[in-house]
């Protein structure tokens, strides 16, 4: 004979006792790893500090991972209790705390972008897929995406040629390499497509320059006259004033 | 009866955290945060590099990791266990095609794609079907088209790329399927004692299916994420030390630029869906090593070892790496010499 037991229908079905739940520590202890990541995307949001480490054409990832990991953290801790909790292994907690480490990194340091020491390790900016065509370049104002594009393209080089003389007005930070004459420096900017791991740089240099006036990492307006020399771009700086780090430090193609 | 947590003392050999534990994750935490915001460690630029590149690969990788972890709990909780098996029934030379062509239908990325794969080992598909979805979903999802597409456009090797990148791909990850060929899931997968410490929980009366859902998404970010913090603390270390100019010495020579930007690829640890725009970047490379790049990068990398080493056994990874680097290598010059 089968043990299955058959209900009437209709019956009233009397549940077995629920057992008593208590708190898991190795859930909780995941509840709160979450819930710090939730915090730092949260933070990354409200502060606009995404944009010192993701381009604009990603940063949408921000609030969707806020939403996410807070969702995650609240489910986490609603299901935490449990009937027959087991204590958490303290190399276990060790690896959850380390995992929190990166929150407190970017929560606690002061803001900070790429600057000049990762300048000279950065491959140079290609423009050739993205916007900045021959097209691009060769009318309305010149952006240092448009001059970055323009020293790795045939035809951007020589649609960028045919602006030698105009006048031009770029943002950037001051890098200046042991090779630098003192009146001069580079006028750089990441181009960043995805996260400042795939930066890239755009740079010109600039002459003309007050030697000592500034020194690397300081942001500056530099306006003048740009003259184009095959792979090289030279802006003949008229005026250079020094401006505050922009909200969106990095350029996105 | 439920046991309680007195009858439980230990884990298997490890010592339980007691309050002692806690308070050093604590002071160590506080100890960090102490260092950075008074310290100012960002002063010296190579310490201020590394952190902004590390902070960048977390915060563009783990979304996508938490992405990968919410797939992997839906199909581990949701989705019956008959849809996987219907790969099963398929004549076996077009499981591992139809397994990389899978890959179509999921959006994720590489480091999404190790978990949902462990699930789906765990749900019973055949591992080597499991292998090839993960690693063909990261090259031949439609976000890494379109964003191939976009890097390359207006070059004339932009089918190439497109082209060669897909077709590519899906050999190459079924070349490592194949040569996975019948290792059970046993043979490849590590277990994961916080997984079989949740099963011990769920004795006596089952947990409600969206209990069991968020206990399986956090596991398996928790899991996943630690490796890929490894990866990232490697990869920024490597980005902030490694001129990239040293690399684009060798671009002239046809095998050494293929080795040398799939070398990149690997130490670089950019996510699927935007490392063709720095492979575009690259214009003194030809098409050949861009393509290894592409193909190479999304299958090994510095933070994916770090994640097969924490999910499969040992000997997996150097599988994975010496299989998908020959066939990348072989594809990639055929490419070279055909379209080149």
């Amino acid at each position: 004979m089968s043990d299955a037991i058959l209900a009437r229908p209709g019956a009233r079905v009397v549940d077995e006792p629920r057992l008593p739940r208590s708190w898991s520590p190795t859930r909780v202890a995941g509840a709160v790893v979450l819930g710090a990541w939730a915090g730092l995307f949260w933070f990354l949001w409200v502060t606009g500090r995404e944009a010192l480490y993701l381009s604009t054409r990603t940063d949408w990832i921000v609030p969707v991972a806020a939403a996410l990991l807070t969702a995650a953290t609240a489910g986490r801790l609603a299901s935490a209790k449990v009937t027959a909790p087991k204590p958490i292994a303290a190399r276990e907690l060790w690896i959850m705390g380390l995992m929190v480490v990166p929150v407190v990194l970017v929560v606690f340091s002061h803001p900070a972008t790429l600057g000049s020491f990762s300048a000279g390790k950065r491959a140079g900016f290609s423009g050739t897929s993205f916007a900045a065509s021959a097209g691009d370049i060769g009318s309305g104002d010149l952006t240092l995406i448009d001059v970055a594009a323009g020293e790795t393209s045939p035809e951007g080089e020589r649609a960028l040629a045919k602006r030698a003389g105009e006048p031009v007005d770029f943002v950037g930070f001051v890098s200046i390499r042991d090779d630098t004459p003192a009146d001069e420096f580079l006028l750089a900017r990441y181009v960043v497509t995805c996260c400042v791991a795939d930066a890239t740089i755009a740079e010109v240099r600039v002459v003309d320059v007050t030697p000592g006036q500034f020194s690397n990492e300081d942001w500056v307006r530099v306006q003048g006259t740009i003259y184009p020399l095959g792979r090289e771009v030279i802006v003949d700086a008229s005026e250079i004033t020094a401006v505050e780090r922009p909200d969106g430090p990095y350029l996105t193609p | 009866m439920a046991q309680t947590t007195a009858q439980l003392p230990t884990i298997g050999p490890s010592r339980v955290a007691d309050r002692r534990t806690v308070v050093g994750v604590a002071a160590m935490l506080v100890a960090v945060a102490l260092v950075v915001s008074v310290g100012d460690p960002g002063r010296i630029a190579w310490v201020r590099t590394f952190f902004v590149i590390f902070g960048s690969l977390l915060i563009q990788a783990l979304p996508f990791v938490m992405l990968g972890a919410f797939a992997a709990a839906l199909v581990e909780v949701f989705v019956p266990i008959g849809v996987f098996e219907k790969l099963g029934v398929l004549p076996r030379p077009l499981q591992l095609p139809a397994a990389a062509l899978a890959g179509l239908a999921f959006p994720i990325c590489e480091c999404g794609s190790v978990p949902v794969a462990r699930r789906l080992m765990q749900r019973g598909l055949m591992p080597s079907a499991a292998v090839t979805f993960m690693l063909a979903a990261p090259v031949l999802n439609p976000v890494v088209i379109a964003s191939t597409y976009v890097a390359f456009r207006g070059r004339s090797t932009l089918w190439t790329m497109v082209g060669g990148r897909f077709l590519l791909g899906m050999l190459v990850a079924i070349a490592v399927g194949w040569v996975v060929g019948n290792r059970t899931k046993d043979q490849l997968l590590k277990p994961n004692p916080e997984e079989e410490h949740e099963h011990l929980l769920e004795l006596g009366r089952p947990e409600a299916r969206w209990r069991r859902f968020f206990v399986h998404l956090g596991n398996d970010f928790l899991f996943m994420g630690r490796y890929l913090l490894l990866g990232a603390t490697i990869a920024a270390a490597i980005q902030t030390f490694l001129p990239t100019s040293v690399l684009t010495g060798v671009a002239a020579r046809p095998v050494i630029s293929v080795l040398a930007m799939m070398g990149l690829a690997a130490a670089l640890s950019l996510c699927s869906e935007s490392d063709a725009f720095v492979a575009a970047s690259f214009v003194q490379f030809g098409p050949a090593a861009q393509l290894g790049f592409l193909v190479f990068g999304p299958m090994v990398d510095l933070k994916l070892v770090a994640l097969y080493a924490g999910t499969f056994r040992r000997g997996f990874a150097r599988t994975v790496v010496l299989v998908s680097a020959v066939a990348t290598l072989v594809g990639a010059l055929w490419v070279g010499v055909a379209f080149g």
